[in-house]
């Protein structure tokens, strides 16, 4: 059930009226009617994949009950680690068991399938490293002693698979979704007008803006060889406005949605295509992924040697090599992961000019920023031509079609006057950017009947120039 | 400051999650009003889908030939000259997953069926097959009952206008208020108006027309499709032999550029498929014109690999004969 569906309208309606009709006094209702709404909404994608998300709940509500209700340091750090290595053992066995099995043999050249290693014909289960993330970090965070482990189980089942961000995220944290969950909701008209207001802002983004631009970027992808450099960087940077919007937009839909709720979910973009530097995006860009790596890896990494740059350039390959693997199974986000980390350790290179040290960043947050916009954008959307394409060959030999000065014979804009939604995305987004989301607080400025005018406006633009629906790409994570 | 003005007026609700529900409603009520009213508007718009389904409903007893494929075998069979009762039910961009749709969930409604028309054109085996989620199942359902849905149908799957709004506003526009005519179809709901396209655009002139490049054309192998689209064609002509269905299988004529742009590869497996299958299926014969470029000429195309209706007479004649010749001695 895609959020830019009717059927998640319906449902949506549903779940909403039964939720609020139980009335807020009768909490732990809500939080069932929530559960139940949660494992129907995952069960509708594939029903087998529910059982996997229950047995990780339990698994990492016991192991943290465990680790909790435990002064052995030892017996806490073995239910700690049969928490993380069940939940990784997940994702490897379903997402990156045939990946170490075919880039094995290929590297030893030795026989696969039948003669070797089997390749198991297996389907990543949808929303697979948001949920497993969100629980590895509630054990770690218990262990850790940053929040109590819950003894609520529908509480915590509720906050493993909260409709809204079980898919795609925003990946929570314990510590901020599950005390929601142990709370009265308050309905809250205001909140309820926002949230309405950001999936709409969401779907705009999901459907106008992404799903146009992927017929031009599937299109040009689909045959690179056919396409000059204009047209391979023309669709390069489509895609980032692609992916962009398409993670956005669905963030922005989770948000609004959990706020009909009277939930409040982390922001998780923050306009990245005004980053100054490689460095800053990733502060701007799935804020939640970074935040969750920063804290769980990369930050343990370099507990002790904070000011050891090899150290912390060592810690960063490793951080970032992951957080590419953890977008798929293939090298080509390996090749991403590793290409974002060597540009932002070169960005981080500390440079001494008589008593002062400074690095590329502090230089770069200097000068105008419509410079330092074009030197993150170039960077930023090389690394997702590696994204994109599907080996790192292909990614390549774009790369060097685009710096070869190919002329592009096939070159047109594709979707004609459609493209002109980028630049109205980027106008509306730089000129409301200290609010969540451009719709944010309208009431304040505009009088309803122009603000329901804007709505009809853009719902009818919604429904007359979507793209072609294609799939949030975040789901395959 | 402003909602609180308002307070008094039919805006007014309270401030309470049904309250608000009901104000939501209340702003949806013009959205769905108007989603109605195109709704209705597009389907007073006579168009092919209508035609064909009309003529399916009111001789279904007779038809003996089912004519299955994409766009080219709707540009390049006209019912009409085929001397056994006829319909075509090939339509854009449909792949033999479509196909086999239609075919099983139109059997028993056609008790008479003797003939299947098949396309396999030269790349067929190497593009996707149409999702669970492709537009046209809308229409597939409203006016052939066919559901490629893969899954159970409600009220929404047939609203033809939600299908795809982006098509049918340009085509609410085009009728309502450009006034453009809607084309000439005939009772099998052939289009035997359809000479517009950049062939006619230049005067059927062979040196223009040779001079464009940018005609689309798959040149993009891909060998685990082409081995599953495989595997679903010879379920598809199993099934029609366990049917007791007699099948031609065509390739429909290209034009000479299309043809020089071919990928070799693709090529071969394509050709190689053809000749398993002749060989394999006794109630099966090819109808290969892809390279008769002596019989088809620039002025029966509508562009590289579309026939026009004079090229669709030629073509309809020609496998006219074929199948009175080969079935039904």
């Amino acid at each position: 059930m895609l959020f830019n569906s009717f059927d998640f309208g319906v449902f949506l309606i549903i779940v909403y009226l039964l939720y609020w009709s139980v009335g807020v006094s009768r909490r732990t209702a809500q939080n069932v009617i929530l559960l139940i709404a949660s494992y129907v909404f995952y069960g509708l994608w594939d029903w087998r994949f529910l059982s996997l998300i229950v047995a990780s709940s339990l698994i990492d509500f016991s192991a943290a009950k465990a680790i909790f209700n435990s002064n052995n340091g030892h017996k806490r750090k073995l239910f700690l680690w049969i928490s993380i290595l069940f939940n990784l053992g997940v994702l490897i066995v379903f997402k990156y068991y045939n990946f170490f099995v075919d880039s094995f043999t290929e590297l030893f050249s030795l026989p696969s399938s039948s003669e070797g290693f089997m390749i198991w014909d297996v389907i990543i289960p949808v929303g697979l490293s948001f949920y497993t993330f969100q629980t590895m970090s509630y054990t770690i965070d218990v262990y850790r002693k940053r929040i109590k482990a819950t003894n609520n189980l529908v509480e915590f089942l509720c906050f493993v698979s909260f409709f809204p961000q079980l898919v795609a995220g925003p990946i929570e944290r314990a510590g901020k979704l599950l005390p929601q969950f142990q709370k009265v909701r308050k309905f809250d008209v205001q909140n309820s007008k926002e949230g309405l207001r950001q999936i709409l802002w969401g779907l705009f983004k999901k459907m106008l803006v992404a799903d146009n631009v992927a017929v031009v970027v599937n299109a040009i992808y689909a045959s690179p060889e056919d396409y000059g450099s204009l047209s391979l960087l023309y669709a390069s940077a489509l895609f980032f406005f692609q992916i962009y919007c398409d993670f956005s937009g669905y963030s922005d839909i989770a948000i609004g949605t959990a706020k009909l709720f009277g939930f409040r979910l982390s922001k998780n973009f923050n306009i990245p295509y005004l980053s100054r530097t490689v460095s800053e995006f990733w502060q701007r860009w799935h804020i939640t992924l970074t935040k969750w790596f920063t804290d769980y890896v990369y930050g343990p990494l370099i507990k002790n040697s904070k000011r050891n740059y090899l150290i912390k350039t060592l810690a960063l390959f490793v951080t970032m090599t992951l957080i590419g693997l953890w977008h798929g199974a293939n090298w080509t986000f390996v090749a991403f992961g590793v290409f974002q980390a060597v540009t932002i350790s070169i960005e981080r290179i500390p440079i001494r000019y008589g008593n002062r040290q400074f690095s590329l960043i502090t230089y770069l947050s200097k000068i105008p920023l419509s410079l330092t916009i074009i030197y993150s954008f170039t960077l930023i959307m090389t690394s997702c031509i590696f994204f994109r394409s599907d080996s790192i060959g292909t990614a390549i030999a774009i790369i060097k079609r685009i710096l070869s000065f190919i002329p592009s014979e096939n070159f047109s804009f594709v979707i004609g006057m459609k493209i002109l939604i980028i630049p109205i995305l980027i106008i509306t987004e730089v000129s409301t950017r200290f609010k969540a989301y451009p719709l944010e607080g309208l009431e304040k400025k505009i009088a309803r009947p122009l603000r329901w005018l804007l709505y009809y406006t853009i719902i009818f633009a919604l429904i007359r120039y979507a793209g072609p629906k294609e799939q949030f790409i975040y789901f395959q994570f | 400051m402003q909602d609180q003005k308002s307070s008094s007026s039919i805006f007014s609700f309270k401030n309470g999650p049904f309250g608000f529900f009901k104000q939501a409603l209340v702003f949806f009520v013009p959205v769905l009003l108007i989603f109605a009213l195109a709704e209705l508007m597009i389907l007073q718009i006579p168009f092919n889908y209508t035609i064909t389904s009309d003529y399916f409903k009111n001789h279904h007893d007779e038809i003996e030939i089912l004519a299955l494929g994409p766009s080219q075998t709707n540009s390049a069979i006209n019912p009409k000259y085929l001397s056994n009762p006829a319909i075509s039910l090939a339509s854009t961009a449909q792949h033999h997953g479509l196909d086999f749709n239609i075919l099983k969930q139109t059997r028993d409604r056609l008790p008479n069926l003797k003939y299947v028309i098949l396309e396999l054109s030269y790349s067929h085996l190497e593009l996707p097959h149409n999702s669970d989620n492709f537009w046209k199942n809308a229409v597939y359902l409203k006016y052939y009952n066919v559901n490629a849905f893969g899954r159970n149908t409600y009220f929404k799957d047939k609203l033809i206008y939600l299908s795809n709004p982006d098509i049918y506003s340009k085509k609410l526009i085009d009728h309502y208020f450009i006034g453009i005519k809607e084309p000439n179809y005939n009772k099998y709901g052939f289009n035997e108006s359809d000479f517009e396209g950049s062939f006619k655009s230049l005067d059927y002139n062979e040196t223009s027309i040779s001079k464009i490049h940018n005609f689309r054309i798959n040149t993009t192998t891909d060998i685990d499709l082409f081995t599953k689209n495989t595997q679903f064609l010879f379920e598809m002509l199993d099934y029609c032999k366990s049917e007791k269905l007699n099948v031609v299988v065509c390739t429909m004529p290209l034009y000479k550029t299309y043809l020089k742009k071919r990928n070799p590869d693709i090529l071969r497996r394509r050709d190689s498929i053809l000749q398993i299958i002749s060989v394999k299926y006794d109630n099966l014969r090819l109808f290969n014109k892809e390279t008769d470029t002596v019989n088809f000429s620039a002025s029966d195309f509508i562009n590289q690999n579309h026939l026009n209706p004079k090229g669709a007479e030629k073509f309809s004649k020609a496998l006219n004969l074929l199948i009175n010749r080969e079935f039904n001695n």
